[in-house]
């Protein structure tokens, strides 16, 4: 459950116990949480500013779709993960995975595999 | 003629028979012992034999043979009863014809009045008879006509009294022909129908012009027949109207039908005209021949403005297509078909319709018009994606929830050292979340009330025994701020109860909050209080609760919230915008 060398990844949930929840699961994971943001224009002026290694959005954030933060990370270059607890990706971003919730820290840990190659 | 022979004739017997010979008719004078003592020309031209031959002539040979017994019989008796008698019969004349003749012949007498024999006289009546006799032949025919006739035949005077009917007229009208002659033919008309036949009669008299019409006759037995009368006035040669002749048809069962069909004609028109469903003919090529009021109502058009037009003036192209090809499989396979399509109603409106429709078929099979049934279906159909809509946003809550709860057993199980402890911890908070959802699900996941939430995180802790004291105004929150206030709130009164002011019995909780100003936005501000507790020991590491309130809440109300541990009392205070729905 290691080796992502303190890899930094943007967290935007806006559930804060389901934020401290991956919080807990990424430091398990050996990994730097940046946010975690709960809503869409702090989350983006992360995605947009921060050094980042990789990204975890909630595609729903009280009502709005995190879409513009999804499209930030592609244009930097940054792997993200959709997490959701029903539905599909958003249209437009087919290849990206979704983890649903609630998540294991096990299912944290096989996406952020599948994206960082 | 008889007197001729009281006084004598002042002719010689030459004179009396040139005159004889010049007369156009046969004559023959007999003795007593019926020889014959005189013939004339027409006589003996007659037989064609010599005047010898005539005088011995026995006629009996040229008698028609039909009419040989009658005749003989028939003069004898003319003989013996010693007046004058006359016979009428078919002789072969010379040239081999069979000539009516008819003869009279009379008693001769001497001066002394004796019987002396007989004086006969025949003339020719062929032309005469013949003409009777056709007559007769085209009466007897006229009259069987009349007789066997399917027709009735009625003859009424200008007072409409019966003068003639034959027996189908009585079979039709159900009354004797003798009770029919002693009656008028108004008496047997049903009394509704008189004051509509009497104009035509009269008018039929007065001016000769024949009428055709149906009426009913009353029967004797009570009975109602329809009947069919051709009427026509009759006349004498010298053109006196005398009567009218009715030529009567019964037509009760075509009446009968009629009323049948127009009953159910009019049972299906008022189901046609009441139906709430929908319901449509068309021809072959899509033309729509009726629709009923339904869906008049429902497109928004007058009905002549729909009648006419083809359902494609209705229907946005794709939805024809669905249509046509529904079209298409009646008539490849027969059967009806179940079609869900959107019409457009006059004001643009979508309408979506279920239709069943089908092919209508003529006596052999062949399609020639297609009806439909359809209803609106716009409604279940809104309602349904709504349900799907709610059950998706059902689930998406589900696994929110789930996934709180999960977040919530990892907080509180992290850094037990003892399980009993972080169950009791997690059960509380499970507790906690309960609660709210149960308020919010009371307001339908719409606003909830602020003071309302906190007052029921703090009620498991001793909220009833007046160990807090809440004032503030009443605020209506969202769902989700909502949640992570009540977990929040219960973490502190946790705290409290386990290290703070309410782990003492004379400890209190004061909780304020008021709605504020800065900069132009409304903010909310909230102070938790404790005091008259034991003393307050900053501790040495942060759990849960406090990384909940300072971090959790914080994020949600995207403010400040800091927890300060003073040594009278530990505060919370919060400062952030006014949440979204308390505005």
């Amino acid at each position: 459950m290691s080796g992502y060398g303190a890899l930094r990844v943007l967290v935007v949930e806006d559930e804060p116990v389901v934020a401290m929840c991956l919080e807990d699961i990424l430091e398990a994971l050996d990994c730097a949480t940046v946010g975690p943001a709960g809503g869409l224009a702090e989350g983006l002026a992360l995605a947009e500013r921060e050094e980042l290694g990789a990204a975890i959005l909630d595609i729903n954030l009280a009502g709005e779709r995190s879409i513009p933060i999804a499209e930030a990370l592609r244009a930097r270059g940054v792997p993200f993960v959709f997490a959701s607890g029903y539905g599909a990706v958003p249209e437009g971003f087919e290849e990206v995975p979704l983890v649903a919730k609630p998540y294991r820290e096990a299912d944290i840990d096989a996406a952020l595999r599948a994206i960082l190659g | 003629m008889s007197e001729v022979g009281h006084e004598p004739l002042p002719v010689g017997e030459d004179e009396f028979r040139m005159i004889a010979d010049s007369a156009p008719v046969a004559v023959w004078v007999t003795r007593l012992d019926r020889t014959r003592s005189f013939v004339n020309r027409a006589y003996v031209e007659f037989l064609g034999v010599s005047y010898d031959e005539a005088l011995a002539f026995d006629w009996r040979r040229i008698i028609h043979p039909e009419d040989t017994a009658r005749l003989l019989a028939e003069s004898i008796a003319g003989e013996a009863s010693m007046a004058t008698f006359a016979l009428e019969g078919r002789y072969r004349s010379a040239k081999g014809e069979w000539r009516w003749l008819h003869s009279t012949s009379s008693p001769r007498r001497d001066a002394q009045g004796r019987h002396i024999g007989f004086i006969g006289v025949a003339h020719d009546v062929t032309e005469a008879k013949l003409a009777e006799l056709a007559l007769r032949d085209s009466e007897a025919q006229l009259s069987a006509f009349i007789a066997q006739s399917t027709a009735g035949f009625a003859q009424v005077d200008l007072d409409g009294r019966f003068t003639l009917v034959n027996d189908r007229f009585c079979e039709i009208a159900g009354w004797s022909r003798e009770e029919l002659m002693a009656m008028r033919m108004l008496e047997i008309t049903h009394p509704d129908d008189r004051g509509r036949n009497r104009p035509l009669f009269d008018r039929a008299v007065a001016i000769g012009e024949p009428y055709t019409h149906e009426k009913r006759y009353i029967r004797k037995d009570g009975g109602v027949v329809w009947v069919n009368n051709s009427v026509s006035v009759i006349r004498r040669p010298d053109g006196e109207p005398f009567g009218v002749l009715a030529v009567t048809i019964d037509v009760t069962d075509r009446r009968e039908a009629e009323a049948r069909l127009r009953e159910s004609e009019t049972r299906f028109r008022t189901i046609f005209e009441q139906a709430n469903d929908f319901l449509i003919t068309t021809t072959l090529d899509q033309v729509i021949t009726s629709v009923n009021p339904a869906v008049a109502a429902a497109l928004g058009y007058p009905e002549h403005e729909i009648v006419g037009a083809t359902i494609g003036d209705f229907m946005a192209p794709d939805q024809l297509a669905l249509a046509m090809e529904a079209f298409e499989q009646k008539v490849r396979e027969g059967g009806s078909t179940r079609l869900t399509v959107t019409v457009r109603a006059r004001d643009g409106r979508p309408l979506t319709w279920e239709i069943n429709s089908q092919l209508t078929t003529d006596a052999e099979g062949k399609p020639i018009a297609l009806h439909a049934i359809g209803r609106d279906v716009t409604e279940a159909k809104r309602a349904e994606t709504h349900l799907r809509l709610l059950v998706d946003e059902l689930n998406h809550r589900v696994k929110n929830t789930l996934a709180i709860v999960q977040g919530v057993a990892r907080q509180s199980f992290k850094d037990a050292t003892d399980p009993a402890i972080a169950r009791a911890a997690f059960e509380g908070r499970l507790a906690a979340l309960s609660e709210a959802h149960n308020l919010l699900t009371r307001e339908h996941w719409g606003t909830v009330s602020m003071a309302q939430i906190i007052g029921d995180a703090v009620a498991p802790h001793g909220g009833k025994q007046d160990r807090f004291s809440l004032a503030g105004p009443d605020l209506p929150i969202l769902p989700k701020t909502a949640i992570s206030l009540a977990l929040a709130i219960h973490e502190l009164a946790t705290n409290a109860v386990k290290h703070g002011a309410l782990s003492v019995p004379e400890g209190r909780v004061a909780i304020r909050w008021a709605r504020g100003l800065a900069d132009g936005r409304a903010r909310l501000s909230l102070v938790w209080e404790e005091r008259d507790g034991p003393e307050v020991v900053t501790p040495t590491r942060r759990g849960f609760g406090t990384r909940m309130i300072e971090r959790g809440l914080a994020a949600e109300l995207g403010g400040q919230v800091t927890i300060e541990f003073r040594r009278a009392g530990l505060i919370c205070t919060v400062d952030a915008p006014l949440p979204e729905g308390a505005e």
